[in-house]
């Protein structure tokens, strides 16, 4: 259930090369990748029974549903099996809900029957903007929602998650990606309703497992306000409204009481 | 056998006899070697509460069957003994090049008994030891020694010896391989000095034989790929050095600050990993078999040499208050050369500023006075004038002035550089330590600060009696075979195994090192409470328990030990007075 992945546009191709060779040896889903590399993963993962995951209108969600349906249309051609495009976010916000749709509806019908994950992004919305975007992406005919690109405000958390599967139902996949380092961080979003991650710790993560059968302490729950999107909101990172959209829910929080942090 | 030379040296000093012992198979396969075969040497075969400074005491250097081969971080060696500054059973490790030459050379480990009549050095090459005469280096730092020693010997040898410090039965004097590499904690210099042991110098020719190359070859791999993973094996260590801890501890509001009076050291940056390699760094070294490579190779305007690690930066810097970073290098590389632990140093010139400061010391020894520092290094490894004093380390300097609770120790043995209050568990781990305030019998900074192999809350007591016992089962496993506890970042439980395996061709588990280390673990704690060692022992410094840290990412914690060492005690096996039940031993294998 993970997608091994490597977005860094810095990545060397010795690095894609390697995340091929982790994922065939630790026998991950797929690798996620930028559409730059995808021709290249074909190569080296054909035959494997290891996915492609590609991702477009990556990582702002910016350009128009006619250059997303473009950047598919090319991911497909050169083998990538999934899709995990990032939405319109500010059309999203702006309430432009038609746009949206035929944005995520675009990719759809180019990726021609290959799973389409919907980036949301969930660090610059509400709630109530992240319900919206869950139910745009299951009308238009996406197959996942998808938290987070990495590099937005917030990585995935599990209220996050929590919120999408209740919007979404069972029938309909969610993965959870940005800021996954470990197994305990990985077992609360699977635990949340999540059935595919997307990660670059994916080794520590299955590596760490190993020390799961020495100690239940790994399994004690964490403090709530540590995995709330409150404690990671951000003026400098996400719009006014919704930085103060956070705050305010922490205020009125009943988990108050543990919101004892310090450190940056 | 396989991975285990089956040989042992024993040496005797006084009589200048050398035998060579087959290695006890049980030994190797319940205790693996290293720590383990060391520990329960000497629970064997001292008489208890002998004098660690006497001819009684022993010292073992010894290594594990993984080391010298091409496991990650195989590099390294271990010296047990009695140790003099805390009275407890000790071990002491040291990477470099010395402990898989001293395998190369056909041997497991040496335990040297009794004391010369003048001062001498054994040389090993392969089958050929000697007890050979060393009045002429006598008196000589660590890097005139090893140099002078390669050259009355094999250019090739590699050296183990004490500086000017450990002749001097300094109780916090360290034992320097390789120039740089020091097994240094728990005064074990002095126990080598007492025996008048100037050195031992390795050459060996041969190699480890391996049960199976191909299963070791296919593990070699599949450690590489968890080792370049890994952010801090594979980024952090290797970029800027253990050092790259302070910022990360001192923004966690934990890097103790003038004796721990704080957490917060507000010239950090001035003294950082990102510092050094700004300012001071002329290259990097890895010790042998090593991927990571965090040794730092740096010059100041006086001298070139190593280091300074994150403990040592700390203990020079924010532990006294000082910012010169030029300063700190050069304390740095005089413990190096004169054969000092640079953590026990530190901590205890900043403990005597704490008593200046207080006024129980008289001696003008100011926090923050840089020059004054690095004069009282010199002074501390020659006992010259309050060097004297200091030398014995900060629990007897703060007991002999009337405020024992100024020393910053456990069991006697000066603690590193992560305040307790700012992670619970980790204050346990300080607090139960079979050798004292230490971090690497159970770094559990790394679940609660640096998120390997999970992150957990620091905060929280819940949970850590369990994590400082598996992680203290597991690393005395590790420091038995002996790999580096910094491929503990990286590596879990079945790649310990599976070397084990692969390297000895004896199957072992993760279950089955953790049951290993846990034999080790309480052994050593037999071996402690034989010595007279029990539950108040296992505590930490008064105001860890009762005062708040001031500022910071760890303010207003303090550490809630009572009920961790409940639990603790508990999951041990142990009675409340931390006397394992005999039911347990049993369980071990270590019925009386």
């Amino acid at each position: 259930m993970i997608d091994h992945t490597q977005l860094d546009p810095s990545a060397e191709y010795q690095k894609i090369e390697r995340l091929c060779d982790e994922a065939l040896r630790y026998g991950f889903y797929a690798v996620c990748v930028n559409p730059c590399h995808v021709s290249r993963c074909a190569k080296l993962l054909k035959d494997s029974g290891v996915k492609i995951a590609c991702v477009v209108g990556f990582p702002l969600g910016s350009t128009t549903p006619e250059v997303k349906a473009f950047e598919t249309r090319d991911a497909v051609e050169n083998g990538a099996h999934e899709i995990d495009m990032v939405i319109n976010i500010g059309a999203l916000r702006s309430g432009d809900y038609e746009l949206v749709k035929r944005d995520i509806e675009g990719v759809v019908e180019a990726a021609k029957g290959r799973v389409v994950k919907v980036i949301i992004e969930s660090g610059f919305l509400t709630d109530e903007e992240i319900v919206k975007a869950c139910e745009l992406s299951k009308e238009a005919g996406a197959q996942f929602v998808k938290t987070s690109t990495g590099f937005g405000p917030m990585g995935a958390l599990p209220s996050h998650v929590k919120l999408i599967r209740k919007t979404v139902g069972k029938d309909m996949g969610i993965k959870a990606a940005g800021g996954i380092k470990d197994f305990r961080s990985a077992l609360r979003l699977i635990k949340a309703g999540a059935n595919r991650l997307g990660t670059t710790a994916s080794v520590p993560i299955i590596d760490g497992m190993e020390w799961m059968k020495f100690s239940n302490s790994w399994f004690i729950e964490e403090i709530p306000c540590k995995i709330c999107p409150s404690r990671f909101a951000s003026l400098f990172k996400q719009p006014t409204k919704t930085f103060l959209y956070y705050k305010e829910k922490c205020r009125v929080c009943p988990n108050k009481e543990f919101n004892r942090f310090y450190e940056k | 056998m396989y991975g285990w030379n089956g040989k042992i040296l024993r040496v005797d000093l006084s009589s200048g006899k050398v035998n060579r012992e087959e290695l006890d198979k049980y030994l190797a396969k319940e205790f693996i070697g290293g720590r383990g075969l060391g520990v329960k040497t000497l629970y064997e075969e001292l008489e208890p509460k002998i004098d660690p400074l006497s001819p009684e005491n022993k010292l073992i250097f010894a290594t594990g069957p993984v080391t010298g081969t091409k496991a990650p971080t195989s590099g390294r060696y271990c010296v047990v003994s009695k140790s003099p500054l805390t009275g407890t059973i000790f071990d002491s490790h040291s990477g470099g090049f010395w402990g898989p030459e001293l395998k190369f050379a056909g041997y497991d480990a040496i335990i040297i008994e009794g004391r010369a009549n003048k001062p001498v050095y054994i040389w090993i090459a392969d089958k050929q030891v000697e007890i050979r005469e060393a009045s002429d280096f006598w008196g000589l730092d660590t890097h005139t020694t090893t140099e002078k020693l390669a050259k009355e010997t094999d250019p090739k040898a590699k050296v183990a010896c004490i500086g000017p410090a450990g002749e001097r039965l300094v109780l916090i004097s360290a034992i320097i391989n390789d120039k740089h590499r020091a097994a240094a904690r728990g005064g074990l210099g002095a126990v080598m000095g007492y025996k008048q042991l100037k050195a031992i110098v390795v050459r060996g020719t041969g190699k480890v034989e391996i049960a199976s190359e191909k299963e070791l070859d296919e593990i070699y791999d599949e450690s590489i790929v968890a080792i370049r993973k890994n952010p801090i094996t594979d980024k952090s260590l290797p970029s800027l050095g253990t050092a790259v801890l302070v910022n990360i501890v001192n923004e966690h509001g934990m890097y103790p600050t003038r004796n721990f009076q704080e957490g917060l050291f507000e010239d950090a940056e001035g003294v950082s990993g990102e510092k050094i390699t700004e300012t001071i760094l002329s290259g990097r070294r890895a010790c042998y078999a090593c991927p990571i490579a965090c040794g730092r190779i740096t010059k100041t305007s006086k001298k070139e040499g190593e280091g300074p690690e994150y403990e040592t930066l700390w203990a020079f810097s924010a532990q006294c208050g000082v910012n010169d970073l030029e300063a700190v290098t050069n304390a740095n590389y005089l413990c190096n050369e004169l054969g000092l632990d640079t953590i026990s140093t530190g901590n205890t010139i900043g403990c005597a500023m704490e008593m200046h400061e207080k006024g129980f010391l008289e001696e003008k020894i100011e926090f923050g006075d840089a020059e004054k520092l690095v004069e009282l290094v010199e002074k501390t490894a020659l006992k010259e004038g309050v060097g004297k004093e200091l030398s014995e380390g900060s629990k007897r300097l703060a007991e002999r002035h009337g405020c024992p609770e100024l020393s910053i120790q456990v069991k006697g043995l000066e603690l590193p550089a992560y305040d307790p209050r700012g992670a619970q568990g980790h204050a346990l781990a300080y607090a139960t330590s079979n050798r004292g305030g230490c971090h690497l019998r159970a770094y559990l900074i790394g679940p609660e600060l640096l998120g390997t192999p999970a992150l957990v809350d620091r905060t929280k007591p819940e949970g850590k009696a369990d994590l400082v016992m598996n992680f203290q089962n597991l690393f005395s496993a590790i420091d038995s075979m002996i790999l580096c506890v910094f491929s503990s970042f990286a590596l879990n439980p079945y790649h310990y195994a599976k070397f084990m395996t692969a390297v000895t061709g004896v199957e072992y588990t993760g279950r089955d090192l953790m049951t290993i280390g846990e034999r080790i673990w309480n052994v050593e704690r037999l071996f402690n409470i034989r010595e007279g060692f029990g539950r108040s022992d296992d505590s930490l410094p008064p105001r860890f328990l009762s005062t708040p840290l001031p500022e910071g990412g760890s303010r207003e914690s303090t550490v809630f030990l009572e009920k961790m060492l409940e639990e603790y005690y508990d999951l041990r096996g142990w009675d409340n007075r931390g006397i394992p039940l005999n039911s347990k031993l049993e369980r071990l294998g270590l019925s009386r």
